[in-house]
């Protein structure tokens, strides 16, 4: 496989303060990267800078590059294009309260492109069956989407970032508030979404991230220690710190 | 030693602040069964689609003045509530951290403390003191003004408390600046803003002071927007205080009507609001 991410010297920062230092790391395509780190370690800052959403924090700042095949979203890519090729899914779910069902899934296209109506209901129906959702809620599909349940409200959020039929989707930590059933959906549906993207998630769980990932990078205090195959990191980490961090005895 | 127990303590002030809040909400109870008491005679068909009577003579009513009320009431909203909504985008999405933003802030509050005969002294010295006689448009004018500030603090404060992670999840799928604040982020506030809008125009339908500067009143139907036109407000005020006891009864059905329409338009946004609310969750 390819590589479909790339990212080269990366430094963050919030204001005076260094949030990532000096990472590279790249990525394969349809693959699942798990990211680990104890709080405050730099995971959603690194992923934040992936599609952009890092800079319109007040005071924030990057250097580096971050390469989309091949291609630096900081250089060559408006910061809009970006986000549309880099999807997002949030740790709580956040549909729209004030657009139904079907037109939270076609937001982005709806409001970012130029769709007729018939594409938009049959997006909305083909990423709704996508991430299972489509039985649960065809037949409230005009109803607020802020009325589902926590864990449908979650997988109707991955479906909107999936419509964009984005190249990447980043997850902030997407089960944290869901319950054991929906955290399971959500887990079995990354095996479904990676064969037509690519996916980094962000973890506080380390049996999570043994359980949905192909990858797993170990960040701590802004820098990545270790990066490689969640299999083999787990039975033998090369680092000290990351043996310590997934045996539990800090973080 | 303690003079009361807790408990007593705790009985004292709870009769106290449900004594005071009880005094607070007398005088509205006492205006409303006043006005429907001395008002509701006065009230009939004809009362609501007729002329008014000249001085002296019985009979007639005060169908002008309502239409002329309605007629300001929405020339003054047309104008009033997109610019007090367009101000409201603006502090809470665009510049309002800023330095102009503070600017226009102080601006807007300035304005919203301005007592209303200043607006109706302004629309006075500005329209009709160019055009040489009094007219309708000159009041649309100084209610729309007095609208802006109304609506741009309710738009300003209901945007603010949408939360950020409805901008962020519109950013996040690249959804560009102008149709997040529209689609979304105005669109989630919208309740707030119009129940915003709608007080703006409950309070308007109340003054008095700007409309005796600008529309003055009339005896006939309004011919046309730059003429003076009759409005309820006006009416009330010069039948009040005219002695003739027909007249006096008709300001008091008058009177009836008006705060009839007001508290009409204060149930709406209550109602409306509470929905949202249980909507939200």
């Amino acid at each position: 496989m390819e590589t479909k991410l790339e990212v080269k010297n990366l430094n963050a920062w919030f204001g005076e303060k260094q949030a990532l230092k000096n990472v590279s790391a790249g990525f394969k395509g349809n693959s699942v990267t798990a990211v680990i780190g104890p709080s405050g370690c730099g995971k959603s800052t690194f992923i934040r800078c992936i599609n952009r959403m890092h800079e319109v924090v007040p005071r924030a700042r990057v250097t580096g590059e971050v390469l989309l095949d091949g291609v630096d979203i900081y250089t060559s890519m408006d910061a809009m294009d970006v986000r549309r090729k880099v999807g997002m899914v949030f740790q709580r779910p956040n549909p729209f309260p004030n657009m139904s069902v079907v037109d939270n899934v076609v937001a982005g296209l709806k409001l970012a492109g130029s769709y007729g109506k018939d594409e938009l209901s049959e997006m909305a129906e083909k990423n709704l069956k996508a991430v299972g959702l489509w039985e649960e809620v065809k037949d409230e599909l005009r109803k607020s989407g802020a009325s589902l349940s926590g864990g449908q409200q979650q997988r109707l959020c991955i479906a909107r970032a999936l419509a964009m039929e984005p190249e990447v989707i980043l997850m902030d930590e997407p089960t944290s508030a869901l319950d054991p059933a929906s955290t399971t959906k959500v887990e079995e549906l990354l095996q479904q979404l990676k064969k037509f993207t690519t996916i980094l998630i962000i973890t506080h769980n380390v049996s999570q991230a043994a359980r949905v990932s192909d990858m797993t990078a170990f960040f701590y205090l802004g820098e990545l220690i270790e990066l490689g195959e969640t299999e083999s990191m787990f039975k033998a980490p090369q680092n000290p710190l990351t043996e310590r961090y997934i045996t539990g005895r800090f973080g | 030693m303690r003079f009361l127990s807790r408990k007593g303590t705790d009985r004292l002030v709870k009769c106290l602040s449900a004594g005071v809040t009880v005094a607070a909400v007398i005088p509205l109870f006492w205006i409303v069964i006043e006005i429907i008491i001395n008002g509701a005679s006065a009230l009939s068909w004809n009362f609501l689609t007729d002329l008014p009577r000249p001085f002296g003579e019985t009979g007639g009513g005060i169908g002008n003045a309502i239409l002329g009320s309605f007629l300001i009431n929405a020339l003054a909203s047309v104008w009033g509530i997109p610019i007090g909504i367009a101000t409201g985008i603006y502090l809470s999405e665009y510049g309002g951290g800023g330095r102009t933003g503070s600017v226009v802030r102080t601006a807007v509050e300035s304005l919203a403390g301005v007592p209303s005969i200043i607006y109706g002294v302004f629309a006075f010295t500005i329209i009709v003191m160019t055009v040489r006689h009094y007219t309708a448009l000159a009041a649309a004018v100084a209610l729309g003004l007095m609208m802006i500030p109304l609506v741009a603090k309710a738009t300003e404060e209901s945007m603010k408390v949408v939360s950020s992670e409805m901008r962020e999840a519109a950013m996040a799928l690249g959804i560009p600046k102008w149709a997040r604040t529209e689609k979304v982020v105005l669109s989630i506030a919208r309740g707030g803003v119009l129940s915003g809008a709608l007080l703006a125009f409950a309070r308007i339908s109340g003054e008095t002071a700007p409309l005796l500067f600008t529309a003055l009143f009339s005896l006939y139907w309004p011919t046309g927007l730059d003429q003076p036109m009759a409005t309820l407000q006006v009416l009330i005020y010069n039948y009040a205080l005219s002695g003739f006891g027909d007249w006096v009864s008709k300001a008091w059905g008058a009177s009836l009507i008006l705060v009839a329409i007001v508290l009409v338009i204060n149930i709406v946004v209550r109602v409306a609001s509470r929905q949202k609310f249980t909507e939200g969750t």
